[in-house]
Parts: C-alpha cells; sequence; structure tokens
C-alpha cells in the first residue's frame, strides 16, 4: 500500500504505535526500562592471561605439597623413623620371646589334665587316628559349626557390598555377555597355553582336594584345607576359561544349595549326638577298626560337608572381587 | 649303622643351609628389581627353593605327610602368578583406556 | 652295603640339584635385563628340582612318598613353563620402551 509519509515519520506517528500495540508485536521492556538488552560476555586478552596464571598459580601450590622443602625433610625423617622402630620392636618381641619355657616340659601351663585326657582316650573314644581332627569334630564340634556359619555370613556380607546389579533386560544372557565383554579389557582373548595346561591341572588339584578332605581323620588335613585346595583349583579354572564356562556349572543357586545343605547336615548331625548324649542313649553309627577309612563315627561326613562349604566360599569370594557376582 | 646315619644327618643339614642362604639371595633380587616381572620372577624362585627344603625335611624327620604340604605350595605359587598378571595386566589396560580418552575429550 | 650305595647315589642328584640352584641364582644377578633372567628362572625351576626330587625319590626307597614326589614332579613340569609365558607376557605389554632392548616387530 502507498504511504504518504516515510518510514521515518510513520513511526513517530500514533497510528504506527497503536497497530502494533494492537498485533501483539511491542516488546513491553523496549524504552520502558532504563536498562538496554545486554551484549555476549566477551573475554579480553589480558582477563584471560589473568584467569590462567591464577588458576597455575593456585594447583602449583596445591598439589606441589610434595616437592616443598618440608616435605622433603619429612619423608627422611620418617623412613629413618620406621625403621628404628621396627628394630626395637623386633629386639622387644624376641626378648619377649627368650623367657618362655622351652617345648614339651611338664609343668608349662598349658599341659593340665585337658589334654592329657585328649591324647590319652581321643583314640580310644573317637575312633580317629589324628587326634586333633577328633578333637575338632567330635569333642568339639560346636564350634566348628559356629565357625562353618561365620564363613557363611562373610560370603553373605560381601554379597551385600560388592555385588553389581544386572540390568533389567528381559533375558538374562545380555549381561552375561556385558560382563564378558568387560572382562575383555583384562585379556583380549583367553590364552590358549595357559588353557592347554589348565586342561591338565584342574583335574589333578580337585581329586588332590578330595585326598585330603577324606584323609582328614588318617592323617593332617581335613574339611578345612581340602576345601580350600578345591576352592583354588576352581579359580584356576575361571581364570583360564572366562566367565561362560564356568557359569555353565557353578551359578548362583548351585552356591546357594551347597551351603544351605551342607550346614542343616551338619546341625541334624551335630542335634542327633546331643539328643543321644544327653539321654544317655547308645549311639548307633560304628567307630570302625582305626586307620580304615570307613571309620570313626561322624567325622567323615562332617568334613565332607565342611570341605563343601569352605570351596564355595573360596570361589565366591574371588568372583564377587573380579567382576562383581557369581 | 652309626655312621650311615651320622652321614645322613650332617648331609641333610648341609644341603637345608646351603638352600637358607640362597633364599636370602633370592630375596635380595626381589627387592632389587627395577620391574615388576622381575619381583614375580624372584619369589617363584623362592617358593621353589621351599618346596625342595621341605621335601629334606620329609625325608629327614621320616614323616611322610610333608610331602602334601610340598604340592599344595606348588599349586599356590603358581596359581598367585595366574592370578597377578591378570589383574596387572587389566589395570594397565584401564589406565590406557582412561588416559586416551582423557587425552580425546581435552 | 645296599643302603650307602643308595644313598650314595641319591646324594649325588641331590648334590647336582643344589649345584643347578646355585647356577640359577648367580645367573639371576648377572643378566641385564627381566626377559634374560627369567631363563635362568625357568631353567632352574623345571631342571633343578626334577634332578633333587629324583634323588630324594632314590633315598627314601620304594614308598608311597615316593609316588607323591613323582606327583610334584609332574605338577611342576606342567606349571612351571606356564609361569614364565605369563609373566614374559606381562612384561611385553607393559613396557613401553621395548625397542631399547630388543627388535620389535610392528603388526
Amino acid at each position: 500500500m502507498s504511504r504518504k509519509k516515510t518510514e521515518q515519520e510513520y513511526r513517530k506517528t500514533f497510528a504506527f504505535h497503536f497497530f502494533r500495540w494492537l498485533n501483539g508485536e511491542k516488546d513491553p521492556y523496549l524504552g520502558e526500562v532504563e536498562m538496554k538488552p545486554q551484549e555476549p560476555y566477551k573475554e579480553t586478552e589480558e582477563e584471560v592471561k589473568a584467569r590462567i596464571r591464577e588458576k597455575n598459580m593456585i594447583s602449583r601450590r596445591l598439589y606441589g605439597v610434595a616437592k616443598s622443602k618440608e616435605m622433603k625433610g619429612l619423608e627422611r625423617f620418617y623412613k629413618a623413623a620406621s625403621i628404628i622402630f621396627c628394630c626395637i620392636l623386633i629386639y622387644l618381641l624376641l626378648f619377649t620371646v627368650s623367657y618362655l619355657p622351652p617345648v614339651g616340659t611338664a609343668d608349662r601351663p598349658v599341659n593340665n589334665e585337658v589334654p592329657q585326657r585328649y591324647i590319652e582316650n581321643g583314640l580310644q573314644e573317637t575312633g580317629a587316628v589324628n587326634i586333633v581332627s577328633g578333637m575338632i569334630l567330635d569333642y568339639r564340634a560346636f564350634d566348628t559349626l559356629g565357625e562353618s556359619h561365620v564363613l557363611f555370613v562373610a560370603t553373605v556380607t560381601v554379597l551385600i557390598l560388592l555385588r553389581l546389579d544386572k540390568k533389567k533386560k528381559n533375558d538374562g544372557e545380555i549381561s552375561i555377555e556385558e560382563a564378558e565383554a568387560n572382562d575383555r579389557i583384562y585379556e583380549p582373548k583367553n590364552d590358549a597355553i595357559l588353557q592347554m595346561a589348565a586342561f591338565v591341572l584342574v583335574p589333578i588339584i580337585i581329586i588332590f582336594g578330595i585326598y585330603v578332605i577324606l584323609n582328614g581323620h588318617l592323617g593332617p588335613g581335613g574339611g578345612f584345607s581340602g576345601g580350600a585346595i578345591i576352592g583354588a583349583g576352581l579359580i584356576l579354572y575361571l581364570n583360564a576359561f572366562g566367565f561362560q564356562k564356568t557359569e555353565r556349572f557353578f551359578t548362583e543357586k548351585t552356591y546357594k544349595w551347597i551351603s544351605f545343605g551342607s550346614l542343616s547336615f551338619y546341625c541334624i548331625a551335630k542335634s542327633y549326638s546331643f539328643f543321644t548324649g544327653a539321654n544317655h542313649l547308645h549311639n548307633i553309627i560304628p567307630k570302625g577298626t582305626p586307620g580304615a577309612i570307613l571309620s570313626s563315627g561322624l567325622i567323615l561326613p562332617l568334613n565332607i560337608a565342611v570341605g563343601l562349604v569352605v570351596a564355595c566360599t573360596m570361589y565366591a569370594f574371588y568372583a564377587m572381587f573380579r567382576k562383581g557376582g557369581f | 649303622m652309626d655312621t650311615l646315619s651320622n652321614v645322613k644327618e650332617f648331609v641333610y643339614i648341609g644341603v637345608l643351609i646351603i638352600l637358607a642362604v640362597m633364599l636370602m639371595l633370592c630375596l635380595l633380587r626381589a627387592v632389587l628389581g627395577p620391574r615388576v616381572a622381575d619381583r614375580i620372577v624372584a619369589v617363584n624362585m623362592m617358593g621353589t627353593m621351599v618346596i625342595v627344603m621341605i621335601a629334606v625335611l620329609a625325608v629327614k624327620m621320616n614323616e611322610g605327610y610333608l610331602i602334601d604340604i610340598c604340592l599344595i605350595y606348588a599349586m599356590i605359587s603358581f596359581l598367585a602368578v595366574v592370578v597377578i598378571t591378570k589383574v596387572y595386566m587389566g589395570v594397565y589396560r584401564e589406565r590406557k583406556i582412561h588416559e586416551k580418552e582423557e587425552r580425546t575429550d581435552a | 652295603m645296599l643302603e650307602w650305595v643308595q644313598f650314595m647315589i641319591g646324594t649325588l642328584f641331590l648334590l647336582t640339584g643344589i649345584i643347578i640352584f646355585g647356577i640359577e641364582i648367580y645367573g639371576a644377578f648377572r643378566f641385564d635385563y627381566v626377559l634374560n633372567r627369567m631363563h635362568m628362572a625357568a631353567f632352574g625351576d623345571t631342571f633343578g628340582i626334577g634332578v633333587s626330587l629324583v634323588g630324594l625319590m632314590i633315598i627314601s626307597g620304594f614308598h608311597f612318598t615316593t609316588l607323591k614326589m613323582a606327583l610334584i614332579i609332574v605338577f611342576l613340569w606342567n606349571a612351571s613353563p606356564v609361569s614364565s609365558h605369563l609373566i614374559a607376557r606381562l612384561e611385553a605389554t607393559t613396557n613401553e620402551k621395548l625397542e631399547e632392548h630388543m627388535e620389535v616387530e610392528k603388526e
């Protein structure tokens, strides 16, 4: 449309203001407030340099503590003082040890009537050639029950603290593959030489562990050491072959059922012993001839139960610290 | 057979003393070595010498069950080397990946 | 008389084993780089302990413990070279200045 006025004159008229207000195009703050619209902040060169200089000075003061003169002197003094302290401690302890009576004399406070009874009547009453096994699994089996439960509670505690939640996916395979992918940082591909060696060595280790457990009452060994050996065999298998192959036979369900079964069996066996002992009933489990494998009453099954719990605990600790779960 | 048992005692104790001295030298190697692999190798050597010492003690005292301890010791030292190398290499690689990411970020 | 012969042969083997251990220690201090030292360590671990345990087996006669010592030898001959391989792999991947000691092929 033609205008009779120029653009600049039009902007000063009343009609321009009125129509602009009617259409809603007027900025309500423009021309009304005292502040002008701001430009974006531009740093000058000196400001940038000053800022970087200040940051460098702060970090030098903060992180350069180790290099200052006082810290170096303190480090030297600390090394000398620690060596002197260790030497004094060693001297004091050796001095105390030299006052102890020599091993095996008759007047030590340890040799009272309790070990005498164990040594003299141990073989006859328990049927075990290894008196120590007979003591921890027959005379004082209740303490060993407490120890097995302590192992179980320790595993549960570590499980609470260290376990990573599996991501909520539809099928469970993805979490195992993700865990395997995270493990690939540690080893790009599984080592073929280690696999060949583990192929030969893991059966030897596990059979040796079973041998140590079963001969607990005839020679040194027993449930605890045998269980540790089997646990070490399982750790070697996990290191050589990766997580997927181990999950084929040792999952969380396996651990749950083995621990639960072993500990319940131990409790039931001990309750039976308490019951027959308190009511002066005759124990039907035979003692057998000392020196044979199937002898000494309940000691062999209890050894097996303790060994299984210890093996599962060892493997569970290692898997939880490595991967965050079973 | 008195001379035989005397000679036997002499030989066993001599072997044990020599092995103990060599064990101390291995420890010196473990302390000195500049790299990590030096120390792992030295600890492995110490384990092997301890195995021979326990076997000599088992023959000396005529107790058969000490050989089981030898076998357990060999197994534990092997397992320790396997786990330590795996963990150390994993930590090294993770640190490298972390540094590379930081360099591409900054 | 037979006991003396048995004991002498067994002691011979045992002392050979101890001398090999001594050579291993000497080699561990003389060589320069850790991969060279590992050569001597592996040598002592398999050969030295094999000969020593054969000597002990001869001294103790034919007994159940002799079979256990044979099992130790079988176990160590299987496991010790694998340890050397793993340590060498660790050294080769974590050493950044590998070109100073040997030639490296770029793959």
